[in-house]
């Protein structure tokens, strides 16, 4: 199940990259890689065989960097709207994951994206974290999710 | 500028009107981040929102149509999709009326149409181009 959602994620996330901002190369490598200052935190909760959520973590200068091949415009500080471009992103990322489980007869649907609450006293079954390099910044990405079934 | 070349599906007749609902949407994302007071853009905000919530509407109608007349097999699930942001555009829109042109709002409601925009031409719509193309359909004029 992990090995499917992992691959899931980094599929969708290579794919939405590609088609949306052009970059074809992407790696991930673990969490403990991953530097950064200041960041949004866009939750994607997930309903269905699985139940948690996605929590994608955009360093500052990556949210602008995409947010700027997008509109051909310049941004220099995260507002509402880089914040909701951001979110849509992940939101896009979101259900190409849900597609490709139901291909594997894993049913899920996502909810809205929202910026992060974090509740640390819960527990997953499943808790995973990558990091994914690309030419325009890293992603981290936290899944927390437990079997609904 | 928000139009890119590799958003050309190759279907001449959804082309034409892809890069004009991208003109439109660029036009408003132009008044919004223009460097002037919030209170200065309103009028242009409110003109701008007004076209490009009849253009979004207008393209969507022509785009089903479209797929109807080549029997696109995905139709229903796509018309879904249509109907789901027409539907945020409206409540937006009832919104940003109700606020009294709330800044935050309609900021929130240009970054998501963007991103939307891109991720439904350049993924949802390539698939229709993909079987007009296959089909032989794709220079299919109304």
């Amino acid at each position: 199940m992990k090995d499917k959602l992992h691959k899931a994620l980094i599929d969708a996330t290579h794919n939405v990259f590609e088609l949306m901002f052009n970059i074809s190369e992407i790696s991930d490598h673990p969490t403990e890689d991953f530097e950064c200052d200041d960041e949004v935190d866009i939750a994607i909760g997930i309903v269905g065989d699985l139940e948690g959520e996605v929590i994608y973590r955009f360093p500052i200068s990556t949210s602008l960097n995409m947010v700027k091949i997008m509109s051909g415009m310049e941004f220099e500080e995260v507002d509402a709207f880089v914040t909701s471009a951001i979110s849509e992103i992940a939101n896009i990322i979101s259900g190409n994951v849900a597609t490709a489980l139901s291909d594997s007869d894993i049913k899920c649907d996502i909810l809205p994206p929202m910026q992060l609450e974090l509740n640390e006293n819960k527990e997953y079954e499943i808790e995973t974290s990558r990091c994914i390099s690309t030419t325009i910044g890293d992603i981290c990405l936290d899944v927390r999710l437990n079997k609904a079934f | 500028m928000l139009w890119k070349d590799k958003y050309e599906l190759g279907v001449p007749v959804i082309d034409a009107q892809h890069k004009e609902l991208f003109r439109r949407v660029e036009s408003f994302l132009q008044a919004l981040r223009s460097e002037v007071s919030w209170d200065e853009k309103i009028p242009k905000i409110n003109e701008t929102l007004e076209f490009m919530k009849g253009y979004v509407v207008e393209h969507f109608h022509d785009e089903e149509e479209y797929q109807r007349s080549i029997n696109y097999p995905g139709y229903q699930a796509h018309k879904q999709i249509h109907d789901g942001m027409v539907n945020y555009v409206l409540e937006v829109s009832k919104q940003y009326d109700q606020s009294n042109n709330n800044e935050d709002l309609m900021q929130q409601f240009g970054g998501r149409l963007m991103a939307w925009l891109i991720n439904h031409v350049a993924a949802e719509d390539q698939r229709i181009a993909d079987y007009a193309i296959e089909k032989g359909v794709r220079g299919n004029e109304r």
